[in-house]
């Protein structure tokens, strides 16, 4: 069956038009990162919070986290462009819907992370003067972070596929730029378009986390008692 | 009369409904070597860690060189800067090498300079024997050798006041001999040392003073060959007798 939905001419219409989809890649990369950044920005403090907050700081946190991760991303999105209209960027807004939604996750990702540091670490580096910001700075954050790196990976790859969730606001990146294709110009090459498509997802995925796991190899410190 | 390095006055400290120090009082000069001892549970621990004040008392009064440890206007990293801890646990900085673990605090709180603190963290390394393992993280080390960088971490913040929290009770048998002799050799430099330990090796050999605290309360206090060899206190006899007794059947 899919021998026969796969044709060679529909082959040659996705390899003509691979320059577009490329231009639709590169969106997808840029909404990606820029999302990934604000969600760590807001995300990292955000999770420091839930473990070192004073219990009013961190009850929002937690409160703000809560209803973010319970709201599909889908909907966050069409509330912020179509409900609020708080920009009249498409980019900038998929940009904070997915942000904020990262944030919600990644904030988690650093709250494990940070509890898993043994207390010990911060009372020996309290005993060497340090205040407690200094104290988590360089000591439990350092370690902290190394830990997230597993978890950071899987947030960033659920980003940059629901990144094609911006198609619903008509941002030019790989899904919308794929359906262009298919609804403008061949439209029996759909599975064909499709499948290129997945294919650059997958390579994307597959190349930022082996990426990632040369970073984590790369900083690894020994593990054990200390 | 000089005025002591250290002196703690009617000091009691409660953890809930249950009181673990009840009014102990204690005075170190310059160089003493003071080693408490106790079954476990007798508040040792707490009253090391109210020195530093990684534990607030509930009252009383502890002074380091005259100056008030315990006050609501006593910034405690100025306190810490004078006064260094050695862990049961070593808790050395895990993603740190030994060298970075004994630069860490002259860096970021004393304001060293990068060359200059690596060059003092190396003496710190030799002098307890492991300047071969400077670039080597905590995991990489033994038991001993860690508490070995947790000394030198101590001393390189170059402080007035040592003190040791069970420093040998988390290490194998075989591997408490070589903390020991730098705990003396420390000892020898007439560094202050305020000592949690049942290392009687190191009691009888370097300390000026052994404290024998039970309940909450100093039972009995002299130095080391009038308390191990003719304790007043009956409870400091039956203590000791079971002590000898575990270190002949060890």
């Amino acid at each position: 069956m899919a021998a026969i939905l796969l044709q060679t001419a529909d082959w040659l219409f996705v390899a003509n038009n691979w320059g577009l989809l490329l231009g639709g890649t590169a969106v997808t990369i840029a909404l990606t990162v820029s999302s990934i950044l604000l969600g760590f920005v807001v995300g990292f403090p955000a999770g420091a919070i839930e473990v070192y907050g004073s219990d009013r700081a961190r009850r929002l946190v937690e409160q703000v986290g809560v209803v973010l991760r319970g709201t599909p991303l889908l909907v966050i999105i069409m509330i912020l462009y179509f409900g609020l209209s708080i920009s009249s960027s498409a980019f900038v807004t998929a940009t904070i819907a997915l942000g904020l939604r990262s944030a919600a996750y990644q904030s988690q990702i650093f709250r494990g992370a940070l509890q898993s540091v043994d207390d010990g670490q911060l009372e020996a580096a309290r005993a060497v003067a340090m205040s407690r910001f200094e104290a988590i700075r360089h000591v439990v954050v350092p370690q902290a972070l190394r830990r997230s790196v597993p978890g950071f990976q899987n947030e960033f790859t659920i980003v940059l596929k629901d990144t094609s969730i911006a198609i619903v606001i008509g941002i030019g990146e790989l899904l919308t730029t794929g359906q262009n294709l298919y609804e403008g110009g061949q439209s029996t090459a759909a599975l064909e378009i499709f499948l290129a498509v997945s294919l650059v997802y997958f390579v994307l995925t597959f190349a930022t986390n082996r990426s990632l796991d040369r970073l984590s190899d790369y900083y690894a410190v020994p593990e054990g008692t200390t | 009369m000089t005025q002591p390095l250290l002196s703690i006055d009617d000091l009691h400290k409660s953890y809930g409904s249950e009181e673990v120090l009840e009014g102990v009082g204690l005075e170190m000069e310059q160089g003493d070597v003071t080693v408490l001892i106790g079954p476990s549970g007798s508040g040792k621990s707490t009253l090391l860690r109210c020195v530093n004040r990684l534990t607030e008392i509930n009252s009383g009064r502890i002074a380091l060189d005259g100056q008030d440890v315990t006050g609501t206007d006593t910034d405690v990293n100025e306190l810490r800067k004078q006064v260094g801890m050695v862990f049961q646990d070593f808790n050395l900085f895990a993603h740190l090498t030994a060298l970075e673990n004994v630069t860490l605090g002259p860096k970021k709180v004393l304001g060293m300079d990068a060359a200059d603190a690596e060059e003092a963290g190396r003496t710190h390394l030799e002098q307890v024997g492991l300047l071969e393992q400077a670039d080597s993280y905590p995991a990489e080390l033994s038991g001993g050798q860690k508490q070995r960088v947790g000394i030198a971490r101590a001393l390189a913040m170059d402080p007035e006041l040592l003190l040791f929290d069970e420093p040998t009770s988390a290490l194998d048998p075989e591997l408490v001999g070589e903390v020991v002799e730098v705990m003396r050799d420390l000892a020898a430099e007439g560094i202050t040392m305020l000592v949690v330990s049942h290392e009687m090796d190191f009691a009888r050999s370097a300390a000026s003073d052994i404290v024998f605290l039970d309940d909450g309360e100093i039972v009995e206090h002299g130095p080391p060959e009038q308390l191990f060899q003719n304790p007043t206190a009956e409870r400091t006899e039956q203590f000791l007798s079971r002590l000898h007794a575990h270190e002949e059947t060890a």
